[in-house]
C-alpha cells in the first residue's frame, strides 16, 4: 500500500530525516513512537506531501508520490490527515465541514454528502452538532468532527499526526476509541502518538523513530517487551 | 496548480462593467439610428448663468444664452445638438483630444487661447464689473489699490484685476460661489466679474454691490472655441453674422440678461442670513438624484478594487517572481501618485490611445477602482497571512485544488479579519467620489456646484451634501456591523 525509500528531508543545514525505509501494507496499523524532535510528524507528512522530501520516493500503491509528474491533489484524496489542532474550517457548521470535500471536489451531490455524514457523524456519536459551528465544541468533540469530515471522503490511508497531544486529559478516550473502531475495521493507518497504551493495543506494528532514522520496526508485544535498541531501552524507561 | 485561470477574473470584472453601462450605449445607438442628421458635441460648465446653469428646479436640463445661441446655429446649418458637461478648466483638453467638436461656455477669444484652440468671431462683448461689500463701494480699479482682489480661475477676469494698481494678491478661485463666500468674509476687497453674472450675483446677495468698469478695447469677446483646424469655423461665422443683422442675436440677449434693478421674477428670494435653507426650495430633488450616482459609483469601484486586490494579493503572495514584481510595482505607482491624476489621465488618454470614447462614470469607476486595489491589495494581504496555516494544510490534506481553497477557506476567514479595514476603504470611496464632479459626472457634489451658481449662495447646498454624505456613511457602517455579526456567528 505504502512503499517509502530512502526518504531524507532536510531544513537548511539540518537534516530531519536521515534515509527512512519502509512499506506498509493494506489494513496495516502502525504506531510511530519516539522522542521529540525525532521526526515522527516530519515522516507522516511526507507521505502526502505537506511536507516535501528532499530526496527518496513515495509510492502510494502503484503511483509515484515523489514523481514531477504527480497528480498530488488527486492522490491526496485518498490520504485523510487528522491534526493535533484540528483545523476545522471555523466559519462553518460542522455539517458543512463534513460535505465541502466531497461535493466540491468529487462532485457528489449535496443530499448524498449530507446522508454519508450524518452516517458518520453518528459514528463519532456527534449527530446532535451538527448545525453547531466549531468554536462551540469541546476539543475531544472536534477531533471526532475532524476524523469524520476525513473519512467523508473515503480515503483508503488515514494519517494521525498526534490526535490526542492537544486534548484536556478527560478527552483523550473518546477520540482514542473511535480511532480504535477505524482500526479494528481494516483501515490502513499510520499515528503518530505519545499514547503507549493505546499503541500497544490498537497497533499491529510500532516504530520507533530517533534523530531522524527508523531505529526499530516490530510488534507491539516484541516493542515494549523486548526492545532491541539501547536508544528504545532508554525511551520506554523515560515514558512508561 | 489552476493560477492560470485566475487570469480570467479581471476579465470578467470589466466585462462586468461594461454591462453594467450597456444601458446607455444602447441609448445612445438608439438615437443615433433614429437621427439621420449630424450630430455635433457641445463642450459647455454649466456653473455660469445666464450663459450656462443647469435648471434643476425643473428637468435639469442645461439651458442659458449660450445654449440659445448654439441651437439657433446648429438648426440653421442642419446639425443635432448634444451636449456634454464638464468642468470649465476641462474644455480645452477636451477639444484636443476630440471629446466635443465646438466649446460655448461664456469663454473669451483671448490670445493664450487661441494658440490652443480656434476661435469664431465674437457674439458677445460682456463689461467688467467690481463686486464687492455695501459698505465699500469701489468704483475704480485705481480704488482697489494695495487691496486683495479677486477673479475666477482661467476668465478673462484674471487679466483685468492683474492690472489692479499695485494689488496685495490677486485671489484665483474655481467658482463665482467662492468668491461671494471670500467677500463676506473679508478675505478679498472685491471681485472683478463680467456684468450678467455681477447682476445675478448682487440680486441674490443684497449686501453686495456692483460697478462697471469701462469698455476694455483689447477685450476679445465671448466666441465660439473650436479644436485646431476644425472645418465648421466658416459655416458657424457666417450665421453669427447673419444672426447680428437680423436682430436674432440681440433678441436672445435681452431675454437671458436681466436688468441691474428689478429682479428677475423667478430669482431666487434674496436673504440677509449668512445660511438660509429656504433658498434650496426646488434644488432638493436634483440633490437627491446625484445620490444614486454617487452610490453606484462607489458600488462599481469598490467591486473592482476588491477584486482586482485580491488578485493582486494573491500576486504577492504567490511565489513567482514576475508576478510578485508586477504586483508590488503597481501597488507602489498607483499608491505614490495623486488620485485626481489618474482619474485625469484614464478620462482623457483613453480616447486618444484607444479611440474609445470611455464615459465618464466609467473612467470614474475604473480610475478609483484601479486605485483602491493598490490598498486593498495590501490590506487583503494581511488578512489572508493571518489565517492559520493549519486551515490551508487542512484543505490541502482533503484535495482540495488551490483556487477551490481560496475561495472557500481561506478568502471568507480573511474577508472576517478585514472587514473593519474593507469599510473604512468605502466610506474613503464614498467621500472621496466627490473627486469625479472634475470630469463632470453629475454626482452630490458636482450637483451642489452647480446648486451653489445657480443661487448664487456659497453655504447652503454645501451643508445640504454633506448631511447626505454622512447619512450615507452611517448607513454603510451599520451594514458593515451587521455583516459583521453575520460572518462572527462562528465564533
Amino acid at each position: 500500500m505504502i512503499k517509502v525509500q530512502q526518504l531524507t528531508k532536510s531544513y537548511g543545514k539540518q537534516q530531519v530525516l536521515k534515509g527512512i525505509s519502509t512499506s506498509v501494507n493494506k489494513g496495516e496499523v502502525v504506531a510511530i513512537i519516539g522522542p521529540s524532535g525525532s521526526g515522527k510528524s516530519t515522516f507522516l507528512r511526507c507521505l502526502n506531501l505537506l511536507e516535501v522530501p528532499t530526496s527518496g520516493t513515495i509510492l502510494i500503491g502503484d503511483q509515484e508520490l515523489t514523481s514531477p509528474k504527480a497528480d498530488v491533489a488527486s492522490i491526496r484524496q485518498h490520504i485523510g490527515m487528522v491534526f493535533q489542532h484540528f483545523h476545522l474550517f471555523p466559519h462553518m457548521t460542522v455539517l458543512e465541514n463534513i460535505t465541502f470535500a466531497p461535493t466540491q471536489v468529487k462532485g457528489i451531490s449535496q443530499e448524498e454528502a449530507k446522508r454519508k455524514a450524518m452516517e458518520l457523524l453518528t459514528k463519532v456519536g456527534l449527530a446532535d452538532k451538527a448545525d453547531s459551528y466549531p468554536s462551540k465544541l469541546s476539543g475531544g468533540q472536534k477531533q471526532r468532527v475532524a476524523i469524520a469530515r476525513s473519512l467523508a471522503m473515503e480515503p483508503e490511508i488515514m494519517l494521525f499526526d498526534e490526535p490526542t497531544s492537544a486534548l484536556d486529559p478527560e478527552m483523550v478516550k473518546e477520540v482514542l476509541n473511535v480511532i480504535k473502531d477505524l482500526a479494528d475495521s481494516g483501515m490502513t493507518m499510520l499515528i503518530v502518538t505519545h499514547e503507549m497504551k493505546f499503541a500497544r493495543e490498537a497497533a499491529d506494528t510500532i516504530y520507533f523513530l530517533d534523530q531522524g532514522q527508523l531505529i526499530e520496526s516490530a510488534t507491539p508485544d516484541q516493542f515494549f517487551t523486548n526492545p532491541q535498541s539501547e536508544r528504545a531501552i532508554r525511551f520506554l524507561e523515560q515514558v512508561l | 496548480m489552476n493560477k492560470q485561470k485566475l487570469f480570467y477574473v479581471p476579465m470578467i470584472a470589466l466585462v462586468l462593467l461594461f454591462a453594467l453601462f450597456s444601458p446607455m450605449f444602447s441609448v445612445y445607438a438608439q438615437e443615433a439610428a433614429e437621427t439621420p442628421k449630424k450630430t455635433l458635441i457641445m463642450g459647455t460648465s454649466p456653473d455660469f448663468p445666464p450663459y450656462e446653469s443647469v435648471d434643476a428646479k425643473n428637468n435639469g436640463e442645461i439651458i442659458g444664452l449660450d445654449i440659445d445661441i448654439a441651437k439657433t446655429i446648429l438648426s440653421e446649418l442642419g446639425y443635432e445638438l448634444q451636449i456634454q458637461s464638464m468642468d470649465f478648466s476641462g474644455l480645452i483638453a477636451a477639444m484636443q483630444t476630440g471629446r466635443v467638436d465646438f466649446v460655448m461656455s461664456g469663454m473669451s477669444a483671448t490670445e493664450e487661447r487661441k494658440k490652443s484652440v480656434d476661435f469664431s468671431d465674437p457674439y458677445y462683448f460682456a463689461r467688467n464689473t467690481i463686486v464687492s461689500k455695501a459698505d465699500n463701494n469701489y468704483e475704480t480699479l485705481e480704488s482697489l489699490e494695495g487691496l486683495v482682489v479677486g477673479a475666477q480661475l482661467g476668465s478673462v477676469q484674471e487679466a483685468v484685476a492683474n492690472q489692479v494698481p499695485n494689488a496685495s494678491e490677486v485671489r484665483k478661485l474655481n467658482k463665482i460661489a467662492d468668491l461671494i463666500l471670500e467677500i463676506n468674509s473679508n478675505r478679498i476687497a472685491a471681485a472683478i466679474v463680467e456684468d450678467a453674472v455681477a447682476v445675478e450675483m448682487t440680486n441674490a446677495n443684497p449686501s453686495l454691490v456692483m460697478n462697471f468698469l469701462p469698455a476694455d478695447a483689447n477685450d476679445g469677446g465671448y466666441a465660439i472655441a473650436f479644436p485646431k483646424g476644425s472645418p465648421y469655423v466658416e459655416e458657424f461665422n457666417t450665421v453669427i453674422a447673419d444672426m447680428k443683422e437680423s436682430g436674432k442675436l440681440d433678441e436672445l440677449l435681452q431675454q437671458w440678461f436681466p436688468e441691474p434693478e428689478p429682479k428677475k421674477v423667478d430669482s431666487v428670494e434674496s436673504s440677509k442670513a449668512l445660511i438660509d435653507f429656504s433658498v434650496l426650495q426646488g434644488y432638493v430633488p436634483y440633490i437627491l438624484k446625484g445620490v444614486g450616482v454617487t452610490l453606484l459609483f462607489t458600488l462599481v469601484s469598490a467591486l473592482l478594487g476588491l477584486i482586482l486586490g485580491s488578485i493582486l494579493s494573491l500576486f504577492k503572495i504567490s511565489g513567482i517572481k514576475p508576478l510578485k514584481w508586477f504586483a508590488t510595482g503597481y501597488t507602489s505607482i498607483f499608491r505614490g501618485t495623486p488620485l485626481l491624476v489618474q482619474l485625469t489621465l484614464i478620462y482623457y488618454a483613453t480616447p486618444q490611445l484607444t479611440g474609445y470614447d470611455i464615459p465618464p462614470l466609467l473612467a470614474a469607476g475604473l480610475a478609483f477602482g484601479l486605485n483602491s486595489a493598490a490598498y486593498l491589495s495590501e490590506t487583503i494581504r494581511a488578512g489572508i497571512m493571518a489565517v492559520d496555516k493549519g486551515q490551508q494544510e487542512a484543505a490541502m490534506a482533503l484535495g482540495i485544488p488551490y483556487r477551490k481553497m481560496m475561495i472557500s477557506i481561506i478568502f471568507p476567514q480573511a474577508l472576517r479579519n478585514i472587514l473593519p479595514a474593507l469599510v473604512n476603504e468605502c466610506v474613503a470611496l464614498i467621500k472621496e467620489s466627490s473627486l469625479v464632479s472634475i470630469i463632470g459626472v453629475a454626482d452630490l457634489m458636482r450637483r451642489a456646484d452647480i446648486v451653489r451658481a445657480d443661487t448664487f449662495r456659497a453655504f447652503e447646498a454645501l451643508l445640504l451634501v454633506a448631511a447626505i454624505y454622512y447619512v450615507l456613511v452611517l448607513i454603510l457602517t451599520s451594514l458593515a456591523h451587521m455583516l459583521e455579526r453575520r460572518l462572527r456567528r462562528g465564533d
